[in-house]
């Protein structure tokens, strides 16, 4: 809801268990396990078995079975589990620390919080529902549960803040080629909105604690709206999930793996290449159709309008107007 | 150089009860001067803008602190403190949009006459959608904010003119 975390009340980060119960219900996935050998397993008594697997169904999770004749998994999941998506990303930054909520405020907050607290680089947050998740300003990020994807994920690049603004329009690159995995076709709005048909289908949020020359931390916040059906009445013009998209409903643990590595391929690149600030910006321009000659308004600065005309060496959108060429900085546009 | 080591060369200029001490390195030069010996010393800091990045100064490099200091600072015969009184200036590490509150209608992060700390967050600087925090890098009061909620910021502007706690 705002520009930076409030308080956050601390969210419950979900019962390492219950990821356990799943990982070893798939690995035996045709066979039915006894309640003593799922107890072994995972450390716990069977009574302790038998309430994770009620919690486990209550988030959805079909499991067929009774403490007397043993669980068996009907289908795999589609919860972001950290034993259901790790395995998914190995060799990348992003695999050893997943961190999963069934329900928190904001992936953001929590994420700038435990990166204030000196979480490594590469945790990542990922949420089945958030309850106040965030966008730019006062804008907040509409977050039904287990229908979109919520991951923040924290970065530690070392280099000034002047040169991390690359990240925000890497991150959207990241989404769009996670997306486009998939033989969907998405559009990018500077500086890193992902549109179909005009419509908002992803949001990024990026905040960052740095000291005058030394970035601390960058939290990139990730909002995709996955299988929504439908989108509370303010928002049915401007939203739209990929199922509305494209009539089929997606795994969300197959796109958010897909964005994961897509995400830790840009960062990688960014860290190790020498031109490949310049390849960002070069594929921002191919990739995005607002970035030459669309006419859109820009809010900041009281609000002016525009034909767009490229992107400059930072990657600042330029806009070409009645009194010259103005640089946009912040990030709202819109076409007109 | 840092704070700390701001707080380090101090520290051995009371030890050795030198009264005055000047320090040319690249764009930054420190001028310290004591008034008595033991008492709280005075600190100009000055850096030229636009702010060049300054080098964080090598953990290897403080001997050359104390070499320098050795070779070049003499101790002078003690004079009464005539220097003016030195503000410290926030300055943006970034170019952006300034906001000086953390959501739109929610009050400032901090205003005139108030106490900060190191590390306290003083005002977002927002480019490309990326939100920058921008923290207090000393110690003191809030003077002045030197630029307007939602204004354009150039790479080194000065945001704030902080007074610092002796």
């Amino acid at each position: 809801m705002s520009r930076r975390a409030a308080t956050n009340r601390p969210a419950q980060q979900t019962d390492a268990r219950l990821g356990q119960i799943v990982r070893v219900l798939s690995n035996y996935s045709t066979m039915v396990i006894s309640g003593a050998k799922l107890a072994a397993e995972i450390g716990a008594t069977r009574a302790e078995v038998w309430r994770l697997v009620q919690q486990l169904r209550h988030y959805g999770v079909s499991i067929e079975g009774r403490p007397a004749t043993g669980y068996r998994l009907r289908s795999i999941p589609d919860l972001l589990l950290p034993e259901i998506v790790a395995p998914l990303i190995r060799g990348t930054i992003f695999s050893h620390f997943i961190h999963h909520y069934y329900r928190i405020g904001s992936t953001n907050t929590t994420a700038l919080e435990a990166a204030a607290a000196g979480a490594p680089e590469g945790s990542v947050f990922l949420a089945e529902q958030q309850t106040s998740g965030r966008g730019r300003g006062s804008h907040s990020w509409n977050s039904q549960r287990s229908s979109g994807i919520y991951c923040s994920v924290i970065l530690r690049p070392a280099m000034p803040p002047s040169e991390a603004l690359v990240f925000s329009l890497a991150a959207g690159l990241a989404v769009q080629a996670a997306i486009q995995s998939f033989r969907v076709p998405v559009d990018l709005k500077w500086p890193n909105d992902l549109l179909i048909g005009g419509r908002k289908v992803c949001g990024i949020l990026t905040e960052m604690a740095a000291e005058a020359t030394r970035v601390r931390h960058i939290v990139i916040g990730i909002g995709i709206n996955v299988n929504q059906i439908t989108f509370p009445p303010e928002l049915q013009n401007s939203a739209i999930s990929l199922q509305l998209a494209t009539g089929k409903e997606w795994s969300r643990v197959e796109l958010c793996a897909a964005l994961l590595k897509s995400l830790d391929q840009e960062y990688r690149t960014l860290l190790e290449r020498p031109n490949a600030r310049e390849s960002v910006l070069l594929r921002f321009q191919e990739r995005s159709s607002y970035v030459k000659g669309r006419k859109i308004y820009v809010e900041e600065n009281g609000g002016y309008h525009g034909t767009t005309y490229g992107l400059d060496d930072r990657g600042f959108l330029r806009v070409h107007t009645p009194d010259g060429i103005r640089l946009v900085l912040s990030g709202s546009i819109r076409a007109v | 150089m840092n704070q700390k080591e701001l707080r380090e060369l101090i520290e051995f200029l009371k030890e050795q009860d030198i009264a005055e001490f000047e320090l040319e390195r690249g764009d930054v030069k420190v001028r310290i001067k004591r008034n008595v010996p033991g008492a709280a010393p005075e600190i100009r800091y000055i850096a030229p803008h636009p702010a060049a990045p300054v080098e964080p100064a090598p953990a290897s490099s403080a001997p050359a602190v104390s070499h320098s200091s050795s070779a070049k600072a003499e101790t002078t015969s003690p004079t009464a403190s005539t220097a003016k009184e030195t503000l410290h200036t926030v300055k943006s590490p970034i170019v952006g949009t300034f906001y000086e509150s953390p959501s739109p209608g929610s009050p400032p992060f901090v205003k005139a006459g108030d106490s900060v700390e190191v590390g306290q967050i003083l005002c977002i600087v927002e480019a490309m959608k990326l939100m920058n925090e921008i923290e207090c890098d000393v110690a003191g009061e809030i003077v002045e904010m030197l630029v307007k909620n939602g204004q354009p910021i150039e790479y080194g502007q000065e945001l704030f003119s902080v007074r610092p706690r002796a």
